[in-house]
């Protein structure tokens, strides 16, 4: 018997009464042998939810982090994501709450989920990106996007409907959610060319306090970043710069520029 | 290195003390531990602070440690099974507050405190999964985090609603205590919840336990809850003992004979009403544990 395998699937049956249900059905329940789950079965179902707010406190933890994507979606879709494949799989696999709720959430808060998860991962920089850049980088050494930026491409008007749904759920978001459908007038890309208003570029910057600022950004700095998201040499980068609307000779200067605030760092 | 039972010789004898955690003793009708040593020293002989590195350690435990008064470490954020949670950064918070505190040793219920990573929204705590493919991973665990941090680590049999396994937990956990070389701190309310629990009665499987490696015992009050026709005790840590409780720490305490420290945790309850329970486990504690302050001395036990 593998003793992580069960208690994971302890944590499971705690937080999401379908897959207690799934141990006790008639089925196999994947990740679990029949031995396994024989000897959870051995434990009366109702000793799994003792605590009937464990799922609240989750989803307050997603709240405080995800606001205004809980007011985009509504707190019941926020509790539903505690049955998702998602959550299961942040459980099993030593996930961050955040970050397996940013993927479940896809497109479904639009530009502000986008926004959100992008906090939620400049928050938790992994151990590679956090490293500051000490030495000048060789002269065709491959870049990236510097761990404290995020570039984001939403659509427009997504930054006045977040900012105006911060300051609609003041200091107790979920309380003021619990009150509430959905927040209506995220703004979302038309599924129809020629009724979308079109992108925003914005840039999100995580300063060492912590503290999140976010801002638009030119299209063409955004661009570049984000084509900067895994390592890129330096050449295609200043090929991309060209592509974005700099000059040929530029492009080195815009680069060195970038690398200089941080916004470009050796990959 | 020697093995426990000669380094257990070298702990300190710490007698009669009080838990805390970031912030506990803030909370409005809270104990304040300095206040009950200033009323009561023979019951805060020492400070037990529970902490989570995240968090630190708030002021009212600082000060308890740089007035020089005892402490343990009583961890609140380390899966001891999974090798991957003691990692670099956790480890040098450890030792910031290990060097704050400067502890007897670090203790904390040998669990599961979160799930996944250490993260936000993530805290739990569940007791182990009693079966014996699961003795060596935490076994593995508190000698990694003894070898860290140079001080013993005591695992504490935690709380919970569901105990899955096909051991008794105090077996359970005199395998842990054997595998990894270690003392036990005996939480008697925790095991009573299990044995009400598992329909046993409250001294079943005494016979389990390795005495002579019980170096703490943790009492509290607890409370009976009910839904749906289930019953649990709610590990509350009230300052009513349950009669299962009681009866739990009275056979330990006359059987653990190098026991070092008695923890009351009752830290959200006022002064007036915790002194009542420290007189009485007070008056029970054997003759070698010394509960007066300043009087701990390495060796004295046994």
């Amino acid at each position: 018997m593998n003793p992580r395998a069960l208690q994971q699937a302890i944590v499971r049956m705690m937080y999401d009464p379908a897959f207690l249900a799934a141990v006790h059905g008639a089925r196999p329940v994947p990740g679990l042998a029949e031995a396994e789950r024989a000897l959870l079965r051995r434990v009366d179902r109702r000793a799994f939810t003792t605590d009937r707010f464990r799922r609240a406190r989750a989803v307050q933890a997603l709240v405080e982090e995800f606001p205004t994507s809980a007011a985009a979606i509504g707190l019941a879709s926020v509790d539903a994501f505690l049955s998702a494949p998602e959550f299961h799989a942040c459980v099993t696999g030593r996930g961050a709450l955040a970050l397996a709720f940013g993927t479940w959430l896809k497109d479904q808060a639009a530009g502000a989920g986008a926004i959100e998860a992008a906090m939620a991962r400049l928050r938790r920089p992994g151990p590679a990106a956090a490293g500051p850049a000490v030495d000048a980088p060789a002269a065709d050494a491959p870049l990236i996007c510097g761990p404290r930026f995020a570039p984001l491409i939403v659509p427009a008007g997504t930054l006045e409907w977040y900012e105006a749904t911060r300051a609609w759920l003041g200091a107790e978001p979920l309380q003021r959610l619990a009150g509430h459908g959905p927040r209506p007038g995220l703004p979302r890309r038309g599924l129809v060319r020629g009724r979308d208003r079109g992108d925003e570029f914005v840039l999100l910057e995580a300063g060492a306090d912590g503290d999140m600022s976010l801002g638009t950004a030119s299209e063409a700095l955004v661009r570049l970043l984000r084509h900067a998201a895994r390592p890129r040499p330096r050449r295609a980068l200043a090929a991309e710069a060209v592509a974005r609307g700099a000059t040929a000779a530029e492009a080195p200067e815009v680069l060195d520029g970038l690398l200089a605030e941080g916004l470009l760092v050796p990959a | 290195m020697a093995d426990f039972l000669a380094r257990v010789q070298q702990l300190p004898v710490l007698g009669l003390g009080v838990s805390t955690e970031y912030g506990a003793s803030l909370a409005a009708g809270a104990l304040d531990p300095a206040a009950l040593r200033r009323a009561a020293p023979e019951f805060a002989g020492f400070l037990e602070v529970g902490v989570e590195v995240a968090k630190g350690l708030d002021a009212p435990a600082r000060a308890w440690a740089d007035a020089g008064w005892p402490t343990t470490y009583h961890f609140l954020d380390i899966n001891l099974d999974e090798p991957e949670d003691q990692d670099a950064a956790w480890l040098a918070g450890v030792r910031a507050c290990v060097a704050a505190l400067r502890p007897a040793w670090l203790c904390g219920d040998a669990g599961m405190w979160h799930f996944g990573r250490r993260d936000r929204g993530h805290m739990l705590l569940l007791p182990p999964v009693l079966i014996a493919e699961a003795v060596a991973p935490l076994a593995a665990g508190i000698r990694a985090l003894r070898a860290a941090t140079g001080l013993e680590v005591l695992p504490e049999n935690p709380p919970g609603s569901a105990f899955v396994g096909d051991l008794h937990l105090l077996e359970f956990f005199a395998r842990v205590a054997e595998a990894a070389d270690t003392g036990l701190l005996l939480d008697c309310a925790h095991l009573a919840m299990y044995q009400r629990l598992t329909g046993r009665d409250a001294l079943d499987g005494l016979d389990h336990v390795p005495w002579d490696r019980v170096v703490e015992l943790h009492v509290a009050g607890g409370r009976e809850r009910d839904a749906d026709g289930f019953r649990w005790v709610e590990d509350e840590h009230g300052v009513e003992l349950l009669p299962d409780t009681w009866a739990i720490a009275r056979a330990a305490l006359a059987r653990a004979r190098n026991l070092r420290a008695v923890v009351v945790e009752c830290e959200r309850n006022p002064l007036p009403a915790v002194l009542p329970l420290f007189t009485r486990v007070a008056a029970e504690l054997p003759t070698h544990m010394r509960p007066v302050p300043r009087d701990s001395r390495p060796g004295a036990g046994a």
